[in-house]
């Protein structure tokens, strides 16, 4: 499939009483794909969200959708529809006027109407709730309302705003699934906003991790777990153990006094780092086999492994997923493989970065 | 416990016997056979059949009907479109700057407002050939003062409106239009009709704004009552008072009624859908 770039943002800057809230973003958003703009609340993701919709217009920089600049055109123009957080769905409209509120704006015949909406609410399975009032539905139901109402009328781009925020985990796992099968069965490109990294890992076929109104990094899930390009990132992302250290030369680096193998380079010699190995990486061993040798502190059952803290001589706290006990109080060593091992520079451009993987990925 | 309870009760009813009493009163001798309210010499009607051969009275009383359906009307309008401008204010200060202006008017003696209008419409009389005291000015008084009421009966159904309503219809492909009459009206209309009803009470009962304002060709029935009511009681008035209150009594019930039927209404669907939750839904 060739790349079809749907949103292009050119030097954006969004400034409300001077107080920068995005600071000069650029990125493109191909067609059919499933997008994630994540940060912790304040980053500016949800201003990116706006400024496509077309509730806020960028203090400088372009905006394009399909190679035009939409800056000044007004929302009810452009094909871009949104989940909002806390779904606005017009209260005294039942289900169905509420899905077909849309549609009837562009005067459909009634017919197609009732077929559209129909096919909607199966889309969200909810058959036949068309005579409902929104309330007496569930959060569940109305997030799913919510959703029809935007699909059903077919725009290029679909914007959800938070929108599993309010549900409780059960229901939030089954609509990350809805929401994965829609998106993949109808091509449309979705931009969900989230600051749970959970969700963003789960669903997303690129992520844009976001802080302090800059795209920090931007990659597949994968990508930017087993890679994060800096301490933000990894820390923001999943659970991990970050370490300075100092890169002795290519795929060799120093840490915990000690030098280990690794696959990374292409840094100056002698350089400051840090490292990252993520919880499920570390083996635990007897001492004399272990890479590193930890006095556990202690152990929680977590279900699906335990989750034990150690720490080392130099004081670092080493956390680490296992199916296996340990201990509290006892000695015991942690292995683990070059591959596991995460080299991060400080400062790090995400072009630099990106360049860098490049030159040594062969 | 109980002892309070009865205390309690004993209190309310004493506060509804001094609030009835005097109503009561003048109620009981709507259906004297003597012509004044010294002495009770017997039941009759004759104070009510006067009523209705006084045409004076019933055309007052049904210009006083109209004067009220349409200041309502107006204020309702006006003050519908006020309340949603204050609103779309983003400083908070302007907006509490006119919010505050609206509420000086309501809580501004009646006889003040009533002067001012006297004073303005005087001056408009010795401008404008033809414009006097009148049937209009009362008109134009009692829109202006019911407007602040219909303000502060719609503000907090629209503070209560999320913002994101408004941006979804936007974002559904809506114009000002469409978002103004298909979600931010409807959502209003519990506010606007309690706003309605508030304003046309109030011109129903105001006299002192009225008394200022209204010439030689119109009068309401406040007004009316009033000037009679100074050359002396005739218990004609008496009989008017007791139609107006079972009039109100009715107003009461009739309310009771519908809230009540909507809430029933309310309940038999929700059971409804409770049955039908329990079949389970073919995906």
């Amino acid at each position: 499939m060739k790349k079809e770039v749907l949103i292009t943002f050119n030097h954006v800057i969004k400034k409300y009483d001077d107080q920068p809230v995005l600071k000069d973003i650029s990125f493109e958003i191909e067609k059919g794909k499933f997008y994630t703009l994540l940060g912790p609340s304040g980053c500016g993701k949800t201003t990116i969200l706006k400024m496509i919709a077309g509730f806020m217009e960028p203090t400088s920089g372009d905006i394009l959708f399909e190679g035009k600049k939409i800056n000044n055109i007004p929302a009810n123009q452009r094909q871009v529809n949104t989940v909002f957080q806390d779904y606005a769905l017009f209260p005294h409209l039942n289900v169905f006027d509420n899905i077909a509120f849309g549609l009837k704006l562009k005067k459909m015949p009634k017919k197609q109407i009732e077929q559209k909406v129909t096919e909607a609410l199966q889309m969200v399975r909810l058959s036949g709730y068309e005579k409902r009032e929104i309330t007496e539905m569930s959060g569940g139901q109305r997030q799913r309302v919510a959703i029809a109402r935007a699909l059903v009328n077919e725009p290029k781009l679909l914007l959800l705003d938070e929108p599993l925020s309010a549900l409780d985990q059960k229901l939030r796992t089954e609509m990350q699934y809805l929401l994965r099968s829609l998106q993949k069965k109808l091509g449309i490109t979705f931009i969900f906003v989230t600051h749970d990294q959970e969700e963003a890992l789960a669903m997303s076929d690129e992520i844009f991790v976001l802080n302090n109104g800059n795209i920090v990094q931007s990659g597949s899930p994968v990508d930017i777990y087993d890679e994060p390009i800096n301490h933000y990132v990894a820390n923001f992302i999943g659970e991990s153990n970050i370490v300075d250290a100092v890169m002795i030369k290519d795929e060799l680096v120093e840490f915990t006094g000690k030098q280990f193998t690794c696959v990374d380079g292409g840094m100056k010699p002698n350089e400051a780092v840090e490292v990252v190995i993520r919880p499920e990486d570390l083996v635990l061993t007897t001492p004399d086999k272990g890479k590193l040798v930890v006095t556990v502190q202690s152990m929680l059952f977590r279900g699906v492994h335990y989750e034990i803290r150690c720490l080392d001589d130099l004081g670092n706290e080493w956390l680490v997923h296992s199916t296996k006990r340990a201990i509290p109080g006892s000695k015991i060593g942690l292995s683990f493989d070059p591959e596991d091992i995460h080299v991060m520079r400080f400062n790090e451009s995400e072009e630099d970065f990106d360049a860098r993987l490049e030159s040594y990925s062969e | 416990m109980l002892k309070k309870v009865k205390w309690s009760q004993l209190y309310l009813w004493l506060v509804f016997i001094f609030l009835y009493a005097p109503i009561f009163y003048l109620m009981f001798y709507s259906f004297n056979a003597g012509e004044n309210m010294s002495k009770f010499e017997g039941f009759s009607w004759i104070h009510f059949q006067e009523l209705f051969q006084d045409t004076r009275l019933l055309i007052i009383l049904l210009e006083t009907f109209i004067l009220a359906f349409l200041s309502a009307l107006l204020a309702t309008i006006i003050g519908t479109f006020g309340a949603i401008l204050i609103r779309r204010f983003k400083n908070r200060k302007t907006r509490l700057g006119f919010l505050s202006l609206n509420n000086i008017l309501l809580v501004s003696p009646d006889v003040i407002i009533g002067a001012s209008f006297l004073i303005l419409f005087t001056v408009l009389g010795a401008w404008i050939r033809g414009f006097s005291l009148g049937f209009i000015t009362v008109l134009l008084s009692h829109i202006a003062f019911s407007i602040p009421i219909v303000v502060l009966m719609v503000l907090p159904k629209l503070q209560e409106m999320n913002e994101s309503l408004v941006m979804a219809a936007y974002d559904l492909g809506a114009n000002d239009r469409q978002v103004l009459l298909n979600v931010i009206l409807p959502y209003l209309t519990p506010g606007i009709i309690a706003g309605y009803f508030m304003a046309f009470t109030y011109s129903l009962d105001d006299f002192a704004v009225t008394f200022f304002v209204t010439g030689n060709g119109f009068t309401t029935l406040a007004v009316e009552i009033y000037s009679r009511a100074r050359r002396g009681v005739s218990l004609e008035i008496n009989a008017l008072s007791t139609l107006v209150f079972v009039f109100s009594l009715f107003l009461v019930i009739g309310y009771y009624f519908i809230t009540s039927d909507e809430k029933k209404f309310k309940k038999s669907k929700k059971s409804q859908a409770q049955v039908e939750s329990e079949v389970p839904v073919v995906k």
